[in-house]
Parts: C-alpha cells; sequence; structure tokens
C-alpha cells in the first residue's frame, strides 16, 4: 500500500476513486427513489457524443462530454415530465442516438483507441489538472445535496405534494438531473461511461438491503462506494486488471452479501417475537 | 399574509387528453368549513382537488387560494394536502418519521437544518394518526391503511390553515377514523379549514358542514345538510340546498351516490 502511495498517477487515482465513491452514490440514492435507476446510463450514452465533439473540434473531451450530458439530461427531464409513461422509451431513444452519434463522431476523428478508454475507463492516464476538475465538480454535486436535500427527497418521494409544498419542482428537477450529469463525467475517466451507472445505483441498492431510512441509506451507500471504489482500484492494480471494471465487480460482491446479511437479520427479526410468545406460552 | 378565503373556483374547466373533466364548476370554500366532496368513481372529485390546488392548469374560469391564483400563490406553508395514493411511494426506504418530516419542507429554510419545533410538530403529527410506536420503521413495509396515515401525518406535520385530503379513510380501519374525525375536529375548532374526498363518511360524517357532489363533471347537488338517498340522489335532480347557519348539519346514515 505505502508503495502503491508512492506512485503519483496512484495517489491522484485514489483520491478520484474516494471522491467519486461519495459522490455517484449520493446522486444515486435519489435516482432510485424517483425509480430513474437508467438515468445514469442514458446520460452515460449521451456523453459519448460529447466526447465525440470534444475529440472531432480538438477541443476538451471533457468539456465536450460535460456539455452534452448535461443538455441531455435536461431532456431527459422534459420528456419524462410531458410523458405519461415515465419516459422510458425517450430513455432508450436518447441511448441509441448518444452512442451511435458518439461512435460515429470518433470514426470521423479516427480516434478509435481513445473512445475505448472513456467507454471503460482508464483512471492512470488522469492528470493533476484534471485531478482539480474533478474535485471541484465533486465539491459542487455533494453541496447541492446538502443544500436541496430535504426537497429532493420529497420531490423524489411525491412529486405532486412537492408542488403543493410550494417547492420549484421544475428547477429541482433538472437540478437532480444535471448532478447526474456531472458526476457521470465525474466517474467516467475512472470507471469508464458504460459502467459508470453502476457506481451509481449498486451502492444504494446493496444499502438498503440493510437500512431501514432514505439518510442511513445514503449515508451506507457512500460507505460502500468509497470501500468498492479504492479496494477495486488497489486490486486492479495488484492484479493487473482494468480498474473500472474491478470497482464494478467489487460493488456487486458487496451487493450479493448484503442481499444474503439482510435475508439472514430480517429472518432473525421475524423469528425473535415468535420466541418470545412461545417462551411466554411455556412459562404460562 | 394572504387575506380571502381558502379556495374560490368560479367556471372552473379542466380538459385532460382531450375529454373535458370539469365542466364548470364554482365551489367557494369559507374558513372553517369542513367540506366533503362526493360522487361516483371518475366524476371528477380528485381533478376538482387538484385544481383547486393548481397541480392541473385550468382550459377556463379561474381559481384562487387565500385570494390568489395558484400560479402566483406564495403562502403553500398554509396547505397540507393528502394525495389519492395507495402507498407512500419511493424506491428507496424511507422511515415514518422521515416521510412525515417531510411535510414541513415549506416551512423550513434550506439554509438550516431542522429545528426543535420541526421535530415536535413531526411527533404531533405522528401522535394524531398513532403511529408513534412505527417512527422508525420502513414506511413502505406497513399496512395499506398505516401507509395512508403516514400520508396524513405528512400533511399534518406542516401545521396547515387548510387541509386538503383525497379519500383519506380509504382502507383505514373504524378505529383510526374515530381518531382522525377527533383530531379534524381540532383543527376545525381551531378555525382551520378542511376539503375531503370520501366514498364513506362512516365517523367523519358528523363533523361534515357542506358538501358537494359531483357527476360528470358537474356539481349536482351543493348544500347542507347532505342529500339523503332518494330522490336527491337521482341524477339530473339539479338543485341547492339552502345555506342556513341555524340548521344544525343532521346526521346522516348511509351514503350511497350515483349507485
Ligand atoms: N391524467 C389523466 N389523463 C387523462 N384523463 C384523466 C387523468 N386523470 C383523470 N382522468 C379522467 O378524468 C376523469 C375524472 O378522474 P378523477 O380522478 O378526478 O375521478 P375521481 O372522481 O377522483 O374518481 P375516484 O373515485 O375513482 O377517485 C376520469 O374519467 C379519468 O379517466
Ligand atoms: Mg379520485
Amino acid at each position: 500500500m505505502t508503495e502503491l502511495l508512492q506512485l503519483e498517477f496512484m495517489r491522484i487515482a485514489l483520491v478520484i476513486a474516494v471522491l467519486i465513491g461519495l459522490t455517484a452514490p449520493a446522486v444515486g440514492t435519489f435516482i432510485v427513489q424517483r425509480r430513474l435507476a437508467l438515468l445514469g446510463d442514458g446520460i452515460g450514452h449521451i456523453a459519448l457524443t460529447g466526447i465525440g465533439l470534444g475529440l472531432l473540434t480538438g477541443t476538451s473531451p471533457v468539456l465536450g462530454a460535460l456539455v452534452v450530458s448535461a443538455l441531455g439530461a435536461v431532456v431527459i427531464e422534459v420528456l419524462r415530465a410531458r410523458s405519461r409513461t415515465g419516459g422510458d422509451v425517450a430513455l432508450a431513444i436518447l441511448f441509441y442516438g448518444g452512442l451511435a452519434g458518439g461512435v460515429l463522431l470518433t470514426n470521423m476523428q479516427g480516434g478509435g483507441t481513445s473512445m475505448q478508454s472513456y467507454l471503460f475507463g482508464s483512471i492512470s492516464s488522469v492528470t493533476v489538472s484534471d485531478l482539480y476538475v474533478i474535485a471541484a465538480l465533486a465539491a459542487a454535486v455533494l453541496v447541492i445535496v446538502l443544500l436541496f436535500g430535504r426537497e429532493l427527497f420529497l420531490l423524489c418521494q411525491d412529486e405532486e405534494v412537492a408542488r403543493a409544498s410550494g417547492l420549484p419542482t421544475r428547477f429541482l428537477s433538472l437540478l437532480i438531473a444535471i448532478t447526474a450529469a456531472v458526476t457521470v463525467v465525474i466517474a467516467m475517466r475512472a470507471i469508464g461511461l458504460l459502467l459508470v451507472s453502476a457506481l451509481m445505483i449498486v451502492p444504494v441498492a446493496a444499502a438498503q438491503q440493510l437500512t431501514r431510512g432514505f439518510r442511513a441509506t445514503m449515508l451506507l451507500a457512500m460507505v460502500i462506494g468509497v470501500l468498492s471504489a479504492v479496494s477495486g482500484l488497489v486490486g486492479s492494480f495488484e492484479y493487473d486488471l482494468t480498474p473500472g471494471p474491478s470497482i464494478v465487480m467489487v460493488t456487486l460482491a458487496v451487493f450479493v452479501l448484503a442481499v444474503v446479511g439482510g435475508a439472514l437479520t430480517r429472518r432473525r427479526a421475524h423469528r425473535a417475537p415468535a420466541e418470545k410468545v412461545e417462551v411466554e406460552a411455556a412459562q404460562a | 399574509m394572504t387575506t380571502g378565503d381558502p379556495f374560490t373556483m368560479t367556471g372552473g374547466r379542466v380538459r385532460l387528453e382531450g375529454r373535458e373533466v370539469l365542466r364548470g364548476i364554482d365551489l367557494r370554500v369559507a374558513t372553517g368549513d369542513m367540506l366533503a366532496v362526493l360522487g361516483p368513481n371518475g366524476s371528477g372529485k380528485s381533478t376538482l382537488i387538484r385544481a383547486l390546488l393548481g397541480l392541473v392548469p385550468l382550459a377556463g374560469g379561474r381559481t384562487e387560494i387565500y385570494g390568489v391564483r395558484p400560479a402566483r400563490f406564495r403562502d403553500w406553508h398554509r396547505v397540507g394536502y393528502v394525495p389519492q395514493r395507495l402507498t407512500v411511494g419511493g424506491g428507496v426506504p424511507a422511515t415514518v418519521r422521515e416521510v412525515v418530516a417531510s411535510g414541513r419542507v415549506a416551512r423550513q429554510s434550506r439554509w438550516r437544518p431542522s429545528s426543535r419545533a420541526d421535530r415536535a410538530w413531526v411527533d404531533r403529527a405522528l401522535a394524531a394518526v398513532d403511529l408513534t410506536d412505527r417512527a422508525r420503521d420502513p414506511a413502505q413495509e406497513l399496512s395499506g391503511g398505516q401507509q395512508q396515515r403516514v400520508l396524513i401525518a405528512r400533511a399534518l406535520a406542516g401545521e396547515p390553515d387548510v387541509l386538503v385530503m383525497d379519500e383519506p379513510t380509504a382502507g383505514v380501519d373504524t378505529g383510526n377514523q374515530e381518531t382522525l374525525a377527533a383530531t379534524l375536529a381540532g383543527l376545525v375548532e381551531d378555525g382551520r379549514t378542511v376539503v375531503l374526498v370520501a366514498h364513506e363518511l362512516g365517523p367523519l360524517e358528523p363533523l361534515i358542514t357542506r358538501s358537494v357532489v359531483l357527476e360528470h363533471g358537474r356539481v349536482v347537488h351543493e348544500g347542507t345538510p347532505p342529500p339523503p338517498e332518494g330522490e336527491c340522489a337521482k341524477p339530473g335532480h339539479d338543485h341547492v340546498h339552502p345555506h342556513e347557519a341555524a340548521d344544525p348539519p343532521a346526521p346522516l346514515r348511509s351514503w350511497s351516490i350515483g349507485a
């Protein structure tokens, strides 16, 4: 471990892993609450077009991804609010459009290999200046969650009651969509666009096996996120694996453990009162 | 603070997906009223409630909350809303307490954490629906009637001046309907206002000061006392009972409207 810390790229990668581990599940908790688990995937696909545009125009692919995925998130939100089906068809259409657009644009530019690194991540290529951008974005995401958490909770729980409470529901809906887009861009260098969404959703799914409340779920998901991101990264370095998929495999393993652990504790909780009744009956 | 009646709708029309769901509703809800909105399934009761709150746009006519159009209304902390839901909802577990506490959002500042007063009101709301001992349980794991009571508590926690409830007693047992009736009686005594939709008024019946009956998006009956079964309940029987304050609302036994 100390050896690893002596490598500069590894220090950067570890900081990024912690930032992703904190932000992705925090935003993911609201997204799961809102039953939009595939939103991150949709945004990830759209971000590809942004990267393609960034590469083609010779500007920054990260900037391209940020702008295009934020726009895509707004479009998804508008379609969701307008359509009665909840917009899953709209999401699917944007998925395919984003993916096809991204691949076409990068091929025009001739950058097939760099596309690979965005699809599956390449954390070792992150520079110090990338790190500053990622840290600033992550701080913004966490501040938004802290500041608007109460309102976002009600919005994602019951949009109509949120409106009847005078909350700016349209603004908050856009805020959560854009925050998700920013989170995708934060995580894309390390995890890759195709797997970003896993770190938004899987830690939340794991946490809710063990928790009873919303706040507890979010905090536990963030703990799981950080632990999986760091251990996945270190493990991938030790065994010479790709970091993104390694991190996702660790979160999936945690999820499986949580399902088993949750089932066991629930069974015990159910059995406890029954045993008490039996004891009381025996005493009577 | 705005003055005026809690709700005034004149000539309210609502179209949903091209269908005329409300066809010219005139309704005034005065402070201290306990108004029951009655009518068969699909008659437009929920739509009327949502239009009063500005949740569906009007295709014609106008509606005001405390004298202000919904789009310009700012005192949302005065309004509590219990929507017609089967369950609490949400894809992540939330404790009963978390859901109830979210009813205070209109009274809280983004920049401050919850205060002691906030917590005290949440405690009161939980006690009012008799769910204090379930406060730490996930709301989604409660029974249907219990979840309905969580939604009522969420609205109560915001200390609303006017409480709007869409079928609050659906799935709630008689004992808990009586508890709700006692809570609502206390609110109205405090000078607050209640608008509720119900199919079975049950223990709430003696509290109702006015009622309107909807059918096909129109008010087919309005007044005190509510229409007895028989002639008044027939479709096409369209008159308004005179309001006479001296007349105590007569208790009613059965309520099968539009059947
Ligand atoms: N979102 C919607 N889009 C289109 N039509 C709708 C929508 N919501 C309600 N309607 C229609 O409006 C009419 C009135 O519906 P509403 O929900 O107001 O009835 P209700 O009186 O509350 O019935 P219930 O007793 O079943 O709750 C129904 O015919 C319904 O089909
Ligand atoms: Mg209804």
